[in-house]
């Protein structure tokens, strides 16, 4: 498993859907190890977002493969594909995402019942990840009765209340106002640092940028730019 | 899979999307509501033909001599031993009673008619409709009551009275032609049905003096109401050939095809009212269950994105459907009963009172509520919802948890 938590080898994925087929990733190579904090940047089309969703088994590549925590995701089917997400990844959407019709601490606790986790055990786990957060007297309160950051610090917990080996962040402060950016910016330095979460986050935000130990840029389907890179041929001269 | 959670899911869309679900529980149970009046209003009418047969003389069941259906005579007559009594259970058979029924000729001073002359123990004859209707002048009063009971109709036809003196003629034992005068000591009335044209008794100890002959052209069998399904139908006539070997043992089925049709078309009709009323209440539910799922792809798509499995989203969306139509059918068949409570007294139907009998019926038609309808249409409804939600959760789940996301 060579250490990395993700393992991209010559990823390429070829949109075919219109007219002309549109190449949004070029035989990219890109491996994370555990603990990272890494954030993909680039202009609008460059890829950081098509990567970030074949790594999540969200899309499949065209070519390539990619290995989430030594499983190859090719080999799976859309359920297993569920389940890896379920058991292995936390997600946070640019637009939260969070069910409308469950509560905060309903919502926290979804992805431990979709786990079968006791519900005394997530009652407890849901409760403690939102007080953490800074929102635990908003236990009781739908989506549609939170501000944007308190929504996004929901949908936060629930990406991380099951300790997952990976959470991936797609613009996660693209609607949020900048004192709510540096507030989820110190949750997710928290996270990372304490915690020891690998989080890799696409992102246009100079904030978020500034804020992950790696910075990879792509550029037209291609990584341009890798900060980890630099640090070692850095450290190698 | 959670179900729990998919149930919790179910109910809270289903709430949060209160007007929608409003709709489609008043679209389901006024659909449930009216297959079950309907059904309801079949079974009266089953029920009325089926009465209307079984009283008019032919009984559940009739012992038969063979041949007696194609020349209905005294010469297909049989004897009935002192003390006959089949084994039958008590709390299956309502009443039983022997007859001699054949053709005859009856004559007033002005009239002639032909007629069924039926020879009767009036003491029996609570089963058949003569033990019920309503007399001008008085019933029979023995097996040797010499005297005839003519219907209304016939009397109006003879142009004759209580009181007054009819000769009748019919063919004996012998094959020799017998005739005598009879009193009329009443003339009932049968709500003018073709009974009263059709049905002279008198009393069959007398008629068979007349004939001739110490024996019956039928013994007539009624069952109970709670016996009469169509096992214990067939019970009972498996027991009364094993006791009347030789005879026909036939139930009325047999005996009124035409009757057993009518009754068997309005099972179908059942089915068909049911169908009709269903297929355009899942064309409606399905049309928007999909609404409902279009407007949630990308909820569905974050469920998938979040590690929930397709089979789930799809169980979740079926759960939605069979809740709201749960909820929906037990209103529908609340209001379905409290509708034929309401009517329980019957619906009058005098105004169309001709057709009404000529299609069996009487004309104040109570409509029937049978337990095992209403589970019927409980099982099938929900059958239905189910089937309805399967394209649209099929919908749900063909849309990729990406695209889903992105719209």
């Amino acid at each position: 498993m060579n250490g990395l938590v993700v393992n991209c080898r010559g990823v390429t994925r070829i949109y075919s859907d219109d007219a002309v087929p549109v190449q949004a990733l070029r035989g990219v190579d890109f491996g994370v190890r555990t603990g990272e904090f890494v954030s993909l940047s680039g202009p609008s089309g460059s890829g950081k977002s098509t990567l970030l969703n074949i790594i999540g088994g969200l899309d499949r590549p065209t070519a390539g493969s990619v290995e989430v925590d030594g499983v190859d995701l090719g080999t799976l089917s859309e359920s297993q594909l569920s389940d890896l997400r379920l058991r292995k990844m936390g997600f946070v959407f640019q637009a939260y995402n969070l069910i409308p019709v469950l509560s905060a601490l309903e919502n926290v606790e979804f992805i431990m019942q979709l786990q079968g986790v006791p519900a005394a055990q997530r009652h407890e786990r849901a409760q403690r990840m939102l007080s953490e957060l800074g929102i635990g007297d908003l236990l009781d309160r739908r989506p549609g009765e939170l501000s944007g950051g308190q929504q996004q610090r929901v949908a936060i917990a629930r990406a991380i209340v099951t300790n997952p080996v990976l959470l991936l962040a797609d613009e996660p402060s693209a609607n949020l106002d900048s004192a709510t950016t540096e507030d989820l910016l110190q949750t997710l330095r928290h996270l990372n640092e304490l915690h020891g979460v690998t989080i890799i986050t696409a992102t246009h935000d100079p904030m978020v940028m500034q804020i992950a130990r790696r910075q990879v840029k792509l550029r037209d389907g291609a990584i341009v730019e890798d900060s980890a890179a630099l640090d070692a041929s850095a450290a190698g001269a | 899979m959670p179900v729990r959670l998919l149930l919790q899911l179910s109910r809270r869309n289903l709430l949060r999307h209160r007007r929608r679900t409003f709709m489609l529980l008043l679209a389901i149970s006024v659909a449930v509501s009216g297959v079950t009046f309907m059904n309801s209003l079949i079974r009266g009418f089953q029920h009325d033909m089926r009465e209307a047969v079984v009283v008019n003389m032919t009984g559940d069941i009739k012992v038969l001599a063979p041949g007696y259906r194609d020349d209905p005579s005294i010469e297909n007559s049989f004897v009935l031993a002192d003390g006959w009594a089949p084994d039958l259970p008590v709390d299956l058979v309502d009443g039983w009673a022997a007859r001699i029924k054949v053709p005859a000729v009856i004559l007033s001073e002005r009239e002639t008619r032909g007629i069924q002359l039926v020879g009767v123990d009036p003491a029996s004859e609570r089963i058949s409709f003569i033990g019920s209707v309503s007399y001008a002048g008085e019933p029979l009063a023995s097996p040797e009551d010499a005297r005839l009971l003519v219907g209304k109709a016939l009397a109006e036809q003879l142009q004759t009275a209580v009181g007054r003196r009819l000769v009748i003629m019919t063919q004996g034992s012998d094959g020799l032609n017998r005739e005598a005068g009879f009193r009329i000591a009443g003339i009932y009335d049968a709500d003018g049905t073709g009974l009263e044209k059709a049905f002279v008794f008198t009393g069959v100890s007398a008629l068979q003096r007349l004939l001739d002959a110490k024996v019956v052209t039928e013994v007539s069998i009624r069952l109970r109401e709670e016996g009469s399904s169509a096992a214990e139908g067939f019970s009972a006539r498996g027991r009364l050939m094993d006791y009347f070997t030789g005879l026909d043992v036939l139930r009325w089925q047999e005996l009124e095809p035409q009757a057993a049709a009518m009754f068997a078309f309005a099972d179908s009709a059942i089915f068909i009212w049911f169908l009709i009323m269903m297929g355009a209440l899942i064309f409606g539910l399905v049309n928007t269950l999909i609404t409902s799922v279009m407007e949630r792809v990308r909820e569905f798509g974050m469920l998938r994105a979040l590690g929930m499995r397709p089979g789930s989203v799809v169980v979740q969306v079926v759960l939605e459907s069979t809740l709201v139509m749960a909820l929906g059918v037990l209103i529908g068949l609340g209001i379905g009963s409290l509708l034929v409570g309401w009517l329980a007294d019957g619906i009058d139907l005098s105004a169309w009172a001709e057709g009404v009998e000529l299609a069996g019926m009487r004309s104040l038609l109570v409509p029937r509520l049978l337990p095992g309808d209403l589970l019927l249409v409980a099982l099938m409804s929900l059958v239905f919802g189910v089937l309805a939600s399967l394209y649209p959760a099929w919908r749900a789940v063909k849309v990729k948890p990406l695209e889903a996301l992105r719209r």
